[in-house]
């Protein structure tokens, strides 16, 4: 059959309207803002639901008036109508109406917008630092954060983001390079982190549970590649889980193949990645230097890395997908301690670890090539490949692993 | 048939050929030269092919009429300034040969401009036998070059004339002189948008002579040299580092005593009663510490409440540099705002680049002088 071009950009129009209808009743949608799962997203959700209700009565409303005018009034060959200039009622009335209507959505709107950046009722603070491609969060011993929440030393993480169940989370949002975005859709709206800038985000989650974020100001290569999550946790398994970053360094026992890896660290990783409590032969702890390596100057602190179960800015698992959806499907009672559990040497991604170490880059690109780095002073923006065999990854793998 | 003009394309034409040649083979091979001159001979050639076909533009002498109708008997567009101005882009051009490189390229710029000018002005009055539409085409050419470029370059010697005069200005009569040119500038504009009668002669020949004004007091001041705050800071390289002591230094005489960008800093230290504490977003009340992330650059605000005037000092380590052959050089890190004023404010920024575990003498912020208050610093 030969339908008329009309009738098949008609067609193809149609479809793609029909997907995207389609795609809002998506199940398993974790980055979804129409389902919030804290106060300040609900808060956002009970301002955008009349407000979309307005608009949507609006646009129908004007969707049908064009309709009928097109329909109604088309080239039927008649005469070009008298042209009429200025109808002060009409104008008037037409201008009045929608600023009433502006003005009822700006008025709950200004309210939220104020409630959104309330920060005196703040009961636990932590900085949030993007960077290219991957947030680092790092919790301050002060203040509340150590007095009713354990943290007598500083914690470091990156990737996942922790907090205690119905509590008042402020986030101090800054970058280390360009401008990032950070967005949790089920907690609340988004915050640039600008460098040279703290910018706060309130952030609260009411069910335990995982919730998924990506960076959302474009801001280089890999942006696609820098995903963030935030773990709710109950208070319980929130306080084991302060106890457990807390907890001292403890060196693979001696003859072990993770012995081999940390050494094999200690030669090529320390460099960039902070391990907490790691020593030299002569027992002086080991600083890391990401301040000459890289163009942020940071680089993951992998002292816990096995209790997180991403990696790499969120982009990949460190769980299987079988260990993962017991994780992310758990119900509520359970989730803490599954989440607790971290990654064992069963539920270990070995496929995605192994292939980061054997070539990051080739991973998740970013400039890391070493013939392209004088632009940036020798620095990288990611971490590089460092050409190791597959007994070096396995002996690192199985240090990695005790990192909980 | 080959004509007076031609013969000299057809020779240079011929000439590059050659050219071309000896360049590929005294380069073996070498490509580019060779390309270039055989693009030129080609060239050529095909400009002496078009002087032949219009026999050199020449008018029949037995052609009376065309004496005083032909394209090249009018008279020119306009006077032409370009030989002048190639003339002095040659003197530039031979200046800078001995002198300095920065005047070598206004030559050259200045003398492809001149020549372009002239060029076109050249094609333009044999355009026609009608002065004015030669006028006009010549126009159409260059007005979308030189409109653009002669704005840009009068909104330049603006900017640089004005700018020379503000840095030599004292620090008192600067802003004075800045609202009064405001001023007289608005009033000016004012007043010609109100009479309309004002015809663009007088408002040019203003202009004129209030630029001319502006460049020369311009000129003036930038050989006098900027005001002495400026050179003598300069020289001293305050700029690049400050004695962070209790001692007064020069730079703190006329330091700025405010801040623009208050918000959104990491934290905000305050002096007041001799004692020092932080106001730090999200945490209640005063803080005696700051956690700052690493390799982050952080700004630290400082007001002071007390009425000596203090400075605040942030000590964060020291870096440890390898000079080869066993020689270490050890640089103590500190930043420090110039001494504030009573309830004046003065913004740090600084990126810590250890963790302050890692170092042993404390991370901390003190007001030098003003004993038995620090605020910690922790840097994880
Ligand atoms: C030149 C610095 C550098 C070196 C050396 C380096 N890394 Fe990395 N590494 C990085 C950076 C930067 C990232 C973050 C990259 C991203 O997510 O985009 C990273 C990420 C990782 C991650 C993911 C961490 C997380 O929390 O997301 C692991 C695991 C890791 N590196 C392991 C290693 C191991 C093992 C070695 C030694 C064999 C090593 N790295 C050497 C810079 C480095
Ligand atoms: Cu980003």
């Amino acid at each position: 059959m030969n339908k008329s071009p009309r009738r098949r950009i008609m067609a193809a129009v149609g479809l793609m309207a029909g997907l995207v209808f389609l795609a809002g009743c998506a199940k398993d949608a974790p980055q979804d803002t129409w389902q919030p799962a804290g106060p300040n997203a609900e808060q956002i959700d009970n301002l955008q639901q009349p407000v979309f209700l307005v608009a949507g009565i609006v646009g129908i409303i004007v969707f049908l008036a064009v309709a009928f005018v097109v329909i109604r009034y088309r080239d039927r060959g008649q005469s070009i109508p008298e042209q009429t200039h200025g109808k002060p009622a009409l104008e008037v009335t037409l201008t009045v109406i929608p600023v009433l209507i502006l003005i009822g959505v700006a008025i709950p709107t200004a309210g939220t917008i104020f409630d959104l950046a309330k920060t005196d009722d703040t009961e636990m603070v932590i900085n949030v630092t993007g960077q290219q491609w991957w947030w680092e969060y790092d919790y301050p011993s002060t203040g509340a954060n150590a007095e009713s929440y354990g943290v007598v030393d500083p914690i470091v993480t990156s990737g996942q983001l922790v907090i205690p169940e119905n509590t008042k989370v402020l986030l101090r949002v800054t970058s280390r390079d360009v401008i990032h975005s950070y967005w949790i859709p089920k907690l609340n709206g988004k915050k640039d982190g600008v460098p040279g800038r703290v910018h706060l985000l309130r952030l609260e989650g009411s069910k335990p549970g995982i919730y998924a974020g990506q960076c959302t100001e474009f801001c280089g290569l890999s942006h696609a590649y820098m995903r963030m999550e935030t773990v709710v946790l109950n208070r319980a398994d929130f306080d084991a889980w302060v106890a457990n970053q807390l907890k001292p360094y403890e060196s693979p026992a001696e003859g072990t193949l993770a012995a081999e890896g940390e050494s094999l660290f200690i030669q090529q990783c320390s460099r960039c990645h902070q391990v907490n409590g790691l020593t030299n032969a002569d027992g002086a702890p080991i600083i890391a230097a990401p301040e000459q390596y890289m163009v942020s100057g940071a680089a993951p602190n992998l002292t816990h890395l096995m209790t997180r179960n991403t990696f790499a800015g969120a982009a990949w698992d460190l769980l299987t997908p079988e260990c993962r959806d017991d994780v992310w499907n758990a119900n509520t009672e359970e989730f803490g301690a599954r989440y607790l559990a971290g990654v064992s040497a069963e539920c270990l991604n070995q496929k995605d670890l192994r292939e980061w170490l054997r070539n990051a880059p080739e991973k998740k690109p970013m400039y890391a090539d070493p013939t392209k780095l004088q632009a940036t002073d020798g620095k990288y923006r990611g971490m590089p490949a460092l050409g190791l065999t597959e007994d070096q990854i396995d002996a690192l793998v199985a240090y990695l692993l005790e990192r909980k | 048939m080959i004509t007076t003009s031609s013969k000299l394309f057809y020779g240079l034409g011929a000439g590059s050929l050659v050219a071309s040649i000896v360049w590929f083979i005294a380069n073996d091979g070498g490509s580019i030269g060779s390309v270039a001159l055989l693009f030129a001979a080609m060239s050529l050639v095909f400009l002496g092919a078009i002087a032949s076909f219009t026999r050199d533009g020449h008018v029949l002498s037995t052609d009376t009429a065309s004496h005083a109708s032909s394209g090249a008997a009018q008279r020119g567009v306009r006077n032409s300034i370009w030989p002048l101005g190639t003339a002095i882009a040659m003197g530039f051009v031979v200046v800078g040969l001995i002198s300095s490189p920065g005047i070598f390229k206004v030559g050259i710029g200045l003398l492809i401009a001149m020549l372009g000018e002239w060029m076109i002005q050249n094609w333009s009055e044999r355009g026609s036998s009608d002065a004015a539409y030669n006028t006009k085409i010549r126009d159409y050419v260059v007005h979308p070059l030189e409109l653009p470029v002669g704005g840009a370059l009068l909104l330049a010697v603006i900017v640089l004339s004005f700018s020379r005069i503000m840095l030599s200005l004292s620090h008192s009569a600067g802003p004075l002189v800045f609202a009064v040119a405001g001023a007289v500038i608005l009033a000016f504009g004012t007043l010609v948008g109100f009479r309309r009668s004002v015809s663009t002669r007088v408002i040019g020949a203003i202009c004129g002579v209030a630029l001319t004004a502006l460049a020369g007091v311009g000129v003036a001041t930038a050989l006098d040299g900027e005001r002495p705050e400026l050179t003598k800071a300069a020289e001293e390289d305050h700029f690049a580092h400050r004695p962070c002591g209790e001692e007064e230094e020069e730079a703190d005489e006329n330091a700025s005593q405010s801040v623009s960008a208050k918000s959104s800093v990491q934290a905000t230290v305050i002096l007041e009663g001799g004692m020092l504490y932080a106001e730090v977003d999200g945490f209640e009340g005063a803080q005696q510490s700051i956690t700052l992330q690493r390799s982050n650059p952080s700004t630290i605000l400082f007001i002071n409440r007390d009425a000596e005037p203090h400075r605040m000092v942030v000590k964060y380590g020291k870096v440890v540099e390898d000079l080869g052959g066993g020689v270490e050089r050890e640089t103590e890190l500190e930043a420090c705002t110039s001494k504030v004023e009573q309830d004046g404010q003065q913004a740090v920024t600084l990126t810590v680049p250890k963790p302050s575990y890692a170092s042993e003498e404390p991370f901390e912020i003190t007001v030098p002088g003003v004993e038995g208050t620090k605020i910690d610093l922790v840097v994880p």
